[in-house]
């Protein structure tokens, strides 16, 4: 496995590959630990020289901060000092560049349209219009909102991209990335929660928008305090109706993020069996070896199904909840 | 796993992408597939109506012919007997010239007998009255027929 490579256990290798590359502000006098490398304690004493930094005499290489900066996180520590304005970086390029890469298509396609003699592309692209835009018709009543069909395309061609990167090998862009000392990178953005946490954010400010907006500001309090028992038992109509709105985003981003994270892990276990060490080919490391590649094969296959069913579902969900904001508020 | 600042991040990106979609990606899309829809939908139609189109014209263009051939046969048939009328007309007219012609002639003879007999009578008179001239002229003296001249002249004296 390759986490043998860079000298470190199987634990490490999971924590490692679960671990965003984080960017972010880091105060003064806050120490900094990196991994030394080398066999031997004096090699490594020799590497954090080299670097201007101490050897803590296992396997760190130590420096203490001497003013404050942005930096890349390099252990749970950073992380941690650095608080709520850090950035997962991997996460905002993958996502960003998956998005952009979808709507350079979509919007070639768009600007290139052939009434006559459509390519096969733009016929792909039509078959995906067409779908959403029957799903979104089906579900979302309220024909009047022009956003609704875009946002949906959007949602489920990103989320359904950004899942797709759970389908390249676990370590092929990863360690790569390492060897060009880039520390930690996943790229999967919706094994972040801060995506899909965002994604589910966005679309409940505009459920409480289009809500207020159709309903009117005082209809929206009145569908959430005199529902569903009437106005006599408003503060339990309050308590039901606010646990049921917030669980709409919770649910929403915890469902898209602990699928697509538990499939990563399942991954990770997998890529575990597999091993380019020599010295481990041995009869069970071999049997272990195919294991792990059948494994990792048929869970892939699976997992196409995982990957294009959340990105469905999430804009599914959307969909309905868009729906929901638009629905006028009626006494029961 | 902690929430950071990326979540805004996202929202940003997001919000962005879902913009974009909205006004430069999904519009000119759905507007180009409705636009096919409805070429097509048009053209479905404008194919049915000229399949009736020529069914028509072919019915139309059968009834013109049959038309046109009764005109021609009536035309045909009118010339005909124009032609046998304008036949008949003339022979009668020739025949009536004929007759005129020769009634004429007929008359024109008749009447140049009529003066051929007249010369004849005429000069047949004057040539019988100088021979009877002459024959009375040896004939006739007063000794002769003096009696004859006496007795009228008595018959006058009474």
């Amino acid at each position: 496995m390759a986490s043998e490579s860079s000298g470190r256990t199987f634990q490490e290798y999971l924590e490692h590959h679960l671990q965003n590359l984080v960017f972010g502000p880091l105060p003064e006098g806050h120490e900094r630990k990196f991994y030394s490398k080398g066999e031997t304690t004096s090699e490594k004493e020799i590497y954090c020289q080299d670097k201007n930094m101490d050897y803590d005499g296992e396997k760190y290489c130590k420096e203490t901060l001497s003013q404050d900066g942005w930096y890349l996180a390099n252990n749970k520590t950073d992380i941690e000092a650095m608080g709520f304005w850090a950035f997962h970086i991997d996460t905002l390029f993958f996502s960003v560049l998956l998005g952009g890469i979808f709507l350079f298509i979509f919007a070639g396609a768009a600007r290139n349209f052939s009434l006559y003699k459509p390519g096969k592309l733009q016929l792909f692209i039509e078959m995906m219009i067409d779908f959403i835009n029957g799903v979104v018709q089906g579900t979302f009543k309220a024909a009047t909102n022009t956003l609704i069909a875009p946002m949906a395309l959007t949602i489920f061609f990103w989320v359904l991209l950004m899942n797709v990167m759970d389908l390249v090998p676990v370590d092929l862009i990863p360690y790569p990335a390492e060897l060009l000392g880039i520390p930690y990178l996943k790229v999967v953005p919706t094994t972040d929660l801060n995506l899909t946490a965002a994604l589910a954010l966005s679309v409940f400010i505009l459920y409480l928008i289009f809500s207020i907006k159709s309903k009117g500001f005082v209809g929206f309090i009145k569908s959430i305090s005199l529902h569903p028992f009437g106005p006599w038992m408003l503060p339990a109509n309050l308590f039901i109706e606010i646990i049921d709105l917030i669980a709409k985003p919770l649910s929403l981003a915890l469902r898209l993020y602990g699928n697509l994270y538990a499939g990563e892990m399942i991954f990770l276990l997998i890529a575990g069996m597999v091993s380019i060490n020599l010295a481990e080919l041995t009869f069970t490391g071999i049997g272990l070896n195919l294991a792990g590649i059948t494994l990792s094969l048929i869970w892939a296959i699976f997992h196409i199904l995982i990957v294009v069913l959340q990105a469905f579902i999430f804009m599914m969900l959307t969909v309905v909840y868009m729906n929901m904001a638009h629905e006028k508020f009626e006494q029961h | 796993m902690n929430l950071n600042a990326t979540l805004l991040g996202q929202m940003i990106a997001f919000g962005l992408f879902v913009w974009f979609c909205w006004k430069f990606v999904w519009p000119p899309l759905l507007a180009a597939m409705e636009e096919r829809a409805q070429k097509i939908e048009q053209g479905l139609k404008d194919s049915e109506e000229s399949a009736k189109k020529i069914l028509e014209a072919e019915e139309e263009s059968k009834k013109m012919l049959t038309k046109a051939k009764n005109e021609a046969k009536k035309i045909m048939d009118n010339a005909k007997s124009q032609s046998e009328k304008m036949v008949e007309e003339a022979k009668t007219k020739a025949s009536d010239e004929k007759e005129r012609i020769v009634g004429s002639a007929q008359s024109e003879i008749e009447k140049e007998v009529v003066n051929a007999k007249k010369n004849l009578e005429k000069d047949f008179a004057t040539s019988v009255m100088a021979a009877v001239k002459k024959i009375v002229a040896k004939e006739v003296s007063l000794s002769n027929h003096q009696d004859t001249v006496d007795k009228s002249l008595d018959d006058f004296r009474k």
